[in-house]
């Protein structure tokens, strides 16, 4: 049997005690321990964004992450955010028709409020260059730029 | 108010958006084993041995099998020619040779490693041209004894796969006296479908039957498919659907299924998920075919064609699946959108030592259209005449015929594509007009709707919400998510929210023809309509008992009953099924549609597999790009689509189709690269290396769509998710070629291709 290390994180505001394999990647621990399978697998690689996760409020991707690292850490998984502003992503997305397959879509939300916590009004440049990490073959992107655009305009008028 | 044409949020969204969704790669089963494939590593040699022992032994093993263990069968969607394990020899690297099914993932890899293999390597042929050579060795040595699936033979020979020809004779004869002969050579790579999620399978052998969980676009195709590789009845295999991460074609055919059912089966029941990785996914995918085509046009003095001669090779892999249907496709675009005179063409699907290529959003289509349009681009050229004017008075009419005899009609929406984008974004292709490594290109295409059938049947549940019983399924699109369930609100008088569909299941619904082909909106649209009615009738029916009326003046209105001119609703739907169904009549409905097919000339052409364009659309893109001297780099600075659509049933549905299929192009176009080296490896097998369009590579197309009455499809909707990714290569390449001033003959267009084309001599 594979040598197995406790591992103790906050995952969505709780806090989960996990016992992890060796170079076991946080995605497989929260797919496959946590059962949170929001968090989409795509490539493994680090190439498509499928499944980024907050820690500590930044993106990473989860595929690529070490679960071991993630020792005394806070995690948000698309099933924890729950937030006004995540609300707000979502909702957007949602009515801009923005979700085709919806395979990469919570990794897209993951990573809009990661942006959006850290950039109030994020222009369509860099929203863009944000989202260049997260491959949707899907939808071309537009219509979540749109949302996204929506969502800063929306919170710029209610400020 | 009219639920046709609105941008009604997809069922699914919520779901999605939350992560809630469970796709085929998420299913799980108790006592699921794992499974993985053993795949060759070289792309032709002779299997001298493949010995299990060592691997069974291993521990946490359940099962291992290879094609020992096995019926001697052969599969395929069109003709039967594929094993499901290698026998005697490898055809591909990546060909199935063995599985392995144990308790841990790492425990089925590391088994898979001890399985004793010996192959002797052999020269692969990875060229089509040079496979298709008289006295090219044979892949298939035993293809004469091949059986087609659906019983009649068609045009094949030794590597050549299928082969579709015409040849009105005189061809040559005009080339011979023409005053200006243009000449062209196009290439295109293949093209991985890069679905975001990979495929997989949880397949469990129980009671004598195998039940294949799986993500797949044609459920129905897949029961046939496993049942021919495992040597089993038809409906001994059911295959039940999953949330689908995308398809574009890729999902259609059998991928690991078969695989993990034979597993289970030797494991003695236990369920087996086989997922494969996205290096394995991208390495094995039966991507859209790489072509070569050869086009040649005889002018005359005023810029009218007299003759066209198009010769193409396609790559068909070591396996052919369905891509014998795609050998029509050089024949169908040689001569297509323009009028020409006499046309020969042949088409030829060749077996080469790669993986098996299959069926990609909009088929064969961008690689033909490119090389028609800068064709169409180079001839304009000769001639001194201007690329759209040249286009615009050689454009067919109503009336006017497409190379099989199908007549033309409705061709007043091509002309007004290029007039919708001429409103857009005026066309300047003087020579003026030209602003340095800046380029335009505007190209048209003429497209099809796959006319297979489909079925369904509806139920009217007790609280008079609907539940629609179907195995056509919602590839991403926002068919069944958002467009049925709108056509059947529209037509029964209730809300789209109150419809609900279920998950495919072979054993339960009735045969659908899948995914593909833009199909699924206009033809389970016809279908739902058809059941939505009987479900009224029936509803006004059981009303008209209840509330003692004639039924006739009843009508349903935002689920209520209503007497005809009244504004007060008489009763709810849910009282209707109520009474129905303890009355001993459940409320039910069942509907079925194929699109109508088109008279077309039978003598047209030999071996014409795909005989006609059912439903036709017409279709303009224009595209400006700026490229880079220095570096090579192109920029898709601006993207105009007019498309004809029949009708809006849902616009952001509609816009999500348009927007993604010319990205996924775009990628096709200008990032997407995958080659082989000699040994028959792939170069680009990652996705660091095979590089999908990103946020910041795509510009936000801007779109115009076009209706028209059409009683072919419901409202007049017809299928819009496949025909934008038709044009992207074509107008892409001449905005590119127009741009640093010369021509572009090649699929993807690379700065390395950029700079070469430069070389020494820029504008
Ligand atoms: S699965 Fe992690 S980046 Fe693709
Ligand atoms: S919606 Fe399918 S990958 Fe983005």
């Amino acid at each position: 049997m594979t040598e197995t290390h406790p591992v103790t994180a906050t995952v969505n505001g709780r806090e989960e005690t996990f016992e992890v394999e060796g170079l076991e990647s946080l995605m497989d621990v929260l797919r496959d321990k946590l059962h949170l399978s929001g968090t989409k697998e795509g490539c493994r690689e680090g190439e498509c964004g499928a499944c980024t996760v907050l820690l500590d409020g930044k993106p990473v991707n989860s595929c690529g992450y070490i679960a071991r690292a993630a020792e005394g850490r806070e995690i948000e998984t698309i099933e924890g955010l729950n937030d006004a502003l995540s609300m707000r992503i979502k909702t957007a997305i949602v009515e801009a028709g923005g979700i085709q397959c919806g395979y990469c879509t919570p990794g897209i939300v993951v990573m809009l409020s990661g942006l959006l916590r850290r950039h109030a009004a994020p222009d369509e440049r860099l929203i863009r260059q944000a989202l260049s990490g997260n491959i949707c073959r899907c939808t071309g992107y537009a219509q979540i730029v749109d949302a996204v655009l929506g969502v800063v305009q929306g919170k710029a008028a209610a400020e | 108010m009219s639920h046709i044409g609105s941008s009604a949020i997809r069922s699914d969204a919520w779901s999605k958006v939350n992560g809630e969704t469970v796709y085929a790669y998420d299913y799980k089963e108790a006592g699921m084993l794992y499974g993985v494939l053993l795949r060759s590593p070289y792309a032709a040699g002779k299997l001298l041995r493949c010995d299990l022992a060592k691997a069974r032994a291993m521990p946490g093993v359940r099962a291992a099998i290879g094609a020992a263990d096995m019926p001697p069968t052969l599969a395929g969607w069109s003709i039967r020619d594929t094993p499901l394990f290698a026998r005697d020899r490898v055809r591909y690297v990546g060909e199935p040779i063995a599985a392995i099914a144990a308790d841990s993932l790492a425990e089925a890899r590391a088994a898979a490693t001890a399985i004793e293999l010996e192959i002797e390597p052999g020269t692969p042929l990875i060229d089509p041209e040079a496979a298709a050579r008289p006295d090219a060795p044979l892949l298939h040595p035993d293809w004469k004894d091949y059986v087609p699936t659906a019983g009649s033979d068609f045009p094949r020979n030794g590597n050549i796969a299928a082969e579709c020809s015409a040849d009105p004779g005189g061809v040559d004869a005009i080339f011979d006296a023409a005053p200006l002969v243009v000449e062209d050579l196009f290439t295109t790579q293949r093209q991985y479908q890069a679905y975001m999620e990979p495929k997989s399978a949880v397949a469990i052998y129980r009671a004598g039957r195998y039940i294949i969980h799986s993500g797949h676009q044609f459920p129905f195709n897949l029961r046939d498919r496993a049942a021919q590789f495992l040597g089993v009845a038809t409906t001994d295999v059911r295959v039940i659907g999953h949330a689908i991460g995308g398809g574009f074609g890729g999902k259609l055919d059998y991928s690991v299924e078969p695989h993990a059912a034979a597993l289970s089966k030797a494991a003695s029941g236990r369920p087996v998920k086989i997922a494969n990785s996205r290096v394995e996914d991208l390495a094995t995918a039966n991507c859209r075919e790489s072509t070569i085509v050869k086009m040649r046009s005889a002018v005359d003095g005023d810029g009218n064609i007299l003759a066209r001669d198009v010769e193409a090779y396609m790559d068909n892999g070591a396996y052919t699946g369905e891509m014998s249907y795609m050998a029509s496709f050089p024949f169908h675009c040689g001569a297509i959108n323009y009028r020409v005179g006499k046309f020969r063409a042949i088409g030829k699907l060749v077996y080469t030592n790669t993986p098996p290529t299959g069926a990609m959003r909009g088929v064969s289509g961008p690689a033909m259209y490119a090389a028609l349009e800068n064709h169409m681009d180079h001839i304009a050229a000769k001639l001194g005449a201007d690329r759209r004017e040249y286009r615009l008075r050689h454009l067919v009419g109503d009336g006017d015929t497409l190379p099989n005899g199908q007549v033309l009609a409705n061709t007043k929406l091509l002309r007004r594509g290029f007039d919708e984008i001429e409103k857009i974004v005026p066309w300047r292709g003087a020579a003026k007009d030209r602003v340095p490594y800046k380029g335009r290109g505007l190209a048209a295409a003429i497209w099809l709707v796959n006319p297979l059938p489909g079925a369904l049947s509806m139920k009217l549940e007790e609280d008079g919400t609907l539940s629609v019983i179907t195995a056509a399924t919602d590839n991403g699109t926002g068919a069944l998510a958002a467009g049925v369930p709108q056509i059947i609100a529209e037509t029964l008088g209730i809300r789209p929210e109150q419809v609900r569909i279920s998950d495919p299941d072979t054993d339960v619904a009735a045969w659908d023809s899948g995914s593909q082909g833009g199909r699924t909106t206009q033809t389970i649209g016809l279908a739902a309509i058809e059941g939505a009615n009987q479900l009224r009738a029936k509803i006004l029916e059981t009303a008209g008992q209840l509330l003692q009326v004639d039924a006739g003046t009843l009508t349903i209105d935002d689920g209520k009953i209503r007497i005809e001119g009244e504004t007060k609703s008489r009763m709810a739907l849910s009282e209707v099924a109520m009474a129905a169904t303890f009355g001993g009549a459940s409320i039910q409905g069942t509907g079925g549609a194929a699109l109508p097919a088109v008279p077309f000339n039978p003598g047209c052409a030999n071996g014409l597999l795909f005989p006609f364009f059912a439903s036709p659309t017409y279709h303009v893109h224009y595209a400006e790009v700026e490229v880079s001297p220095v570096s090579g780099n192109i920029d898709v600075t601006r993207y105009v689509v007019a498309q004809d659509v029949g009708r809006v049933i849902n616009s952001a549905c509609v816009e999500g189709q348009i927007q993604g299929a010319v990205a996924q192009s775009i990628g096709m176009t200008l990032y997407e690269s995958m080659r082989f080296a000699d040994n028959g490896r792939l170069i680009e097998n990652n996705l660091q290396f095979y590089r999908l369009p990103l946020a910041v590579d795509i510009p936000k197309v801007e779109y115009v769509t076009m209706e028209l009455d059409n009683i072919e499809g419901p409202f007049g909707a017809k299928g819009s998710g496949e025909a934008p990714i038709l044009l992207p290569p074509a107008v892409i390449a001449s905005a590119v070629a127009d741009a640093i001033g010369k021509p572009i003959c090649k699929i993807p267009v690379t700065p390395e291709d950029v700079l070469e084309a430069l070389d020494g001599d820029g504008f």
